[in-house]
């Protein structure tokens, strides 16, 4: 299952791109509105560097762990149909041992608290995550400078770290640069933005920011929508 | 709806250990006319708190067992349970909450929200328990309603709301001003008990009207007609009561009151805060469980005319039987009708009905729905649904947290093994949270409960009341055996000594399950093994499953396939399959590398964040693997995986690292391999132990 998640992980998207990948302590997002698979796309950005035996903190804004885990073993379990495999216990031992869920309820989320605790997972665990995935958290109301900081901590851990961003129906605002709300103003705090939007011809990720190559052109790839594998466009 | 039901209140009170829970009930017995005379928890006239009815209770000032009582108090009818303050008897607080609608969170005015305050709080949100709180022991020094109020914010995320404001401070408190009527309210005569009501002094007119605005800004959220009463300066007493009311039950609200139940003073206020404020059971939903309809969920009425839905949530043994406490949701039970429970379909028939005063009784000829009642002589267990035959409910279990520590107990001699049994049976159907059971394989009996106090006062009260005397030692980890390979077998069982002989052969293979268990298949073609004796086949190979060849633990996960074999026509026989099974599985084992199996179990511990480092080390120091944490307010749950056999003494290990503010929760989650670093040594020391044994 390993390689076949890998081969067709939605971040092969970055494979044509600068870098090749988003690069530790680097910032990636993935705008979304509500209902269309932010969380499992995300899910497929962790599965994809669990896969490469990397480790990964899941952080959960809003919803509980087991929420999430559910979601994993959702995501593990559609893939593995469509591997036609019953089970594949060394890649569930993989995702269970590498990576840790962090979630925060009740407007508990703070960076402060996320630092703490990244710390005492690094002495208590000896764990540091590769990748840091930050699922839920409200862009709109972000206070000014928390994507700043966050930046730094992203390299004070060698860490890449992707967001999720819910975008609405109902606000149109895209930058020059063709980035939507609610990133439009701040684009310049990601290395790479990606697009998942439902269209006619079935659910597309598109390119929307690859690191400093200004002159890059969009690329976009069609997911299976009950995977998120990617079905074409590589 | 009746219009009965509207006057009755199921209250809980709880709080921290001495923060004077059996002291305000006493109060609440005698301002309610329930009892005459006031008696302190470790009082010098040697009779005790009326609610603190067991021996050991009395001795240690603490409550151990909850009791009901009831009262009436301004036209309502009021049930009472006291419930435990010690973090041990947490099942205690856990049934009462189950039974309750609404609770009485008590406070202690010096040391503010305290450990279990915060455990109790977090129990009461489980059950969506609505709550008053009683700041006590204002009268003591150092005493900071103020401060205590707003802890409830800040430390429980309550959003508090002061009822009252205290007249004087410390020893000098003699009343409080009470802000809905905006009146002094003094406790006057011998006991107290008259409530007199004057003027507010004038030192506090400034500030009980600021407090008093605080307030109806608070209330008004849940009220248009007081938010537009407030805009006209027109706020009746009425309408400042039906907003708290409202908050208070949708669990938005916390009405704070204040007093020092010692000294009686506010406790008539919180009864009117009881009446006023929680609701009645009709205001509570309740559902239970339709087991004709594949568990559906029932929404209940509590009206006397629908079919009987009542819940046992406690038992206690009496000298006159065992007594049965149980909460009617819908119908009503009267003394000479029938009830079935609903786990069992056993029949009863109802016989004494009684109403309970702490270890006293009152003989009731019926009662209805939202009642706390009692029967005697019922054989049933703490938590069984009794319906009167014409629905087949069930109330949603209570919650049943799993027992944390485990201890085997030997008894020192015959007399005492009879007692000692005795005494299990008992404790076992009175606390769903104490177990014990007997140790297959070591044949020791094991007693596990929720902490080391916990199992103390059993062991105690195995000696005082069972005169059961007792050895304690430390409890085996239930380990298992698996294979991990896949082994051929061909194995001839063969027998001859005289008369007729012995004659089997079989020949297959066996693998791992990895469903667990246990699986048999037979592929056996052409009759080399005539069909009659494949059982005896399995059989065979069943038997050897309870001693694996390792060290001697029960296999799991096996799958055996026999695909040949041979019989005799006269020598062959089930016995002869049945031993040639058993062979070809000891001839086997070995050849597919058989490994030590642990359990693992998933461990929640719950404690303020600012321990969530302490927490993750103690879990990582036992070789548990973090799966997740979870960050509410100012708590983290920290959710991991950790070996059974690294659990011991964790409780006390916990508490000593988190100043007694962490709890934890722990249930088997699964079997995993003893990493091989460990298994060598374990298997060495498993194997003398169990030589030690057979000697």
């Amino acid at each position: 299952m390993k390689n076949i998640l890998l081969k067709g992980s939605p971040l092969r998207i970055l494979d044509g791109t600068s870098r090749k990948s988003l690069g530790l302590g680097r910032m990636g997002v993935l705008i979304a509105r509500a209902g269309v698979g932010k969380t499992a796309c995300l899910i497929h950005i962790a599965l994809h560097n669990l896969m490469e035996n990397r480790k990964v903190v899941h952080v959960s804004i809003g919803e509980g762990p087991e929420k999430i885990q559910a979601y994993y073993q959702v995501l593990l379990n559609e893939l593995m149909s469509a591997c036609k495999m019953k089970e594949d216990d060394d890649s569930r031992q993989l995702v269970e041992q590498n990576r840790v869920i962090l979630a925060y309820v009740n407007k508990s989320f703070e960076l402060g608290r996320l630092r703490a605790q990244l710390e005492n997972l690094k002495e208590a665990l000896d764990f540091s995550p590769d990748a840091i995935l930050v699922d839920g958290f409200d862009f709109a109301s972000a206070e000014p400078g928390f994507f700043k900081d966050f930046s730094e901590l992203a390299g004070l851990l060698g860490a890449e770290i992707w967001f999720s961003a819910l975008s609405h129906r109902h606000i149109s605002e895209v930058n020059e640069r063709g980035v939507p709300y609610p990133c439009h103003n701040i684009d310049d705090m990601f290395s790479v933005i990606l697009h998942l939007l439902p269209e006619a011809g079935g659910l597309y990720l598109r390119l929307l920011k690859d690191h400093e190559n200004e002159t890059f052109t969009e690329r976009r790839v069609r997911l299976d929508p009950s995977t998120f594998m990617i079905k074409d466009g590589l | 709806m009746s219009e009965v039901i509207k006057t009755k209140r199921n209250i809980g009170i709880s709080a921290h250990i001495d923060s004077g829970k059996t002291t305000l009930t006493e109060r609440i017995l005698f301002y309610t006319k329930r009892i005459h005379a006031m008696h302190e928890v470790r009082g010098r006239d040697g009779v005790g708190a009326t609610m603190d009815s067991m021996d050991l209770e009395r001795e240690r000032g603490i409550t151990i067992s909850s009791a009901a009582t009831h009262c009436q108090w301004d036209g309502h009818e009021i049930n009472v349970i006291d419930t435990p303050g010690h973090v041990d008897f947490t099942i205690e607080v856990e049934r009462a909450l189950r039974v309750m609608d609404g609770a009485v969170l008590i406070l202690c005015a010096v040391a503010g929200v305290q450990s279990q305050s915060i455990t109790v709080d977090r129990q009461m949100n489980r059950y969506k328990v609505p709550r008053i709180a009683f700041i006590n022991k204002c009268d003591r020094s150092g005493a900071d309603p103020f401060k205590v109020s707003g802890q409830l914010g800040s430390k429980l995320n309550h959003n508090p709301v002061l009822m009252q404001i205290p007249i004087g401070s410390e020893s000098n408190m003699k009343g409080v001003v009470d802000l809905v009527s905006m009146k002094a309210l003094y406790f006057e005569g011998p006991s107290r008990e008259a409530l007199v009501s004057k003027e507010i002094p004038a030192e506090l007119v400034e500030i009980a009207a600021a407090k008093r605005e605080e307030l109806i800004d608070a209330a008004s959220m849940f009220s248009d007609d007081l938010m537009e009463a407030a805009f006209e300066d027109n706020v009746t007493e009425e309408l400042l009561i039906d907003a708290v009311r409202r908050g208070t039950i949708s669990r938005q609200l916390t009405p704070v009151f204040m007093g020092s139940a010692y000294k009686n003073i506010g406790v008539q206020c919180v009864l009117d805060g009881v009446v006023r404020y929680l609701p009645s059971p009709a205001e509570v939903k309740n559902v239970a469980f339709d087991l004709a309809t594949d568990e559906k969920e029932v929404v209940l009425e509590p009206e006397p005319d629908r079919p009987l839905v009542a819940l046992a949530f406690k038992l206690e043994v009496t000298p006159y039987g065992q007594l049965t406490y149980l909460r009617i949701y819908q119908g009503r039970i009267r003394k000479g009708d029938e009830m079935f429970i609903s786990r069992s379909g056993k029949k009863i028939k109802v016989g004494r009905l009684v109403r309970m005063h702490a270890d006293e009784m009152e003989e009731i000829d019926q009662a209805e729905p939202g009642g706390i009642v009692a029967l005697f002589g019922v054989d049933c267990h703490s938590g069984d649904t009794f319906t009167d035959g014409s629905v087949n409910y069930s109330m949603s279990s209570m919650f049943v947290p799993e027992p944390v520590i485990s201890l085997s107990v030997t008894p020192e001699d015959a007399k005492s093994q009879n007692n000692m049994a005795k005494a299990l049976n008992r404790f076992t159907k009175e606390d769903p949270t104490f177990k014990s059971y007997v140790d297959p394989e070591s044949g020791d009996t094991i007693i596990s409960g929720m902490g080391e106090l916990h199992l103390d006062v059993y062991l105690e009260r195995m000696k005082r009341e069972f005169k059961a005397v007792v050895m304690t030692g430390m409890p085996q980890v239930a380990y298992r055996e698996a294979i991990t390979a896949k082994a051929s077998f061909d194995y001839t069982h063969k027998k001859q000594t005289g008369g007729s002989g012995q004659f089997g052969r079989v020949a297959g293979f066996i693998e791992p399950l990895d469903e667990g268990g246990y699986e048999f298949i037979n592929e056996v073609k052409g009759g080399s093994i005539p069909t009659e004796f494949i059982p005896a086949v399995d059989k065979g190979f069943r038997s050897c499953l309870d001693k694996g060849g390792l060290v001697g633990y029960p296999v799991i996960g096996v799958r055996v396939t026999v695909n040949d074999g041979k019989a005799h026509s006269v020598d062959s026989s089930e016995m002869a399959f049945s031993q040639a099974g058993a062979g070809a599985f000891r001839s086997v084992y070995m050849k597919a590398a058989p490994v030590l199996l642990e359990p693992i179990m998933k461990v929640a511990v719950e404690s303020p964040t600012e321990f969530q480092g302490n927490v993750m080390g103690s879990i990582t120091q036992r070789r548990g693997m973090i799966t997740s944490t979870m960050e509410d307010g100012l708590f983290t749950t920290v959710e991991a995986e950790v070996p059974l056999a690294e659990m011991f003494g964790y409780a006390t290990h916990l508490r000593s690292l988190t100043q007694g503010k962490a709890e934890f929760t722990m249930e088997f989650s699964r079997y995993a391999k003893v990493p091989e670093s460990l298994a060598e040594e374990l298997k060495t020391r498993l194997r003398e132990k169990a030589k030690g044994e057979r000697k």
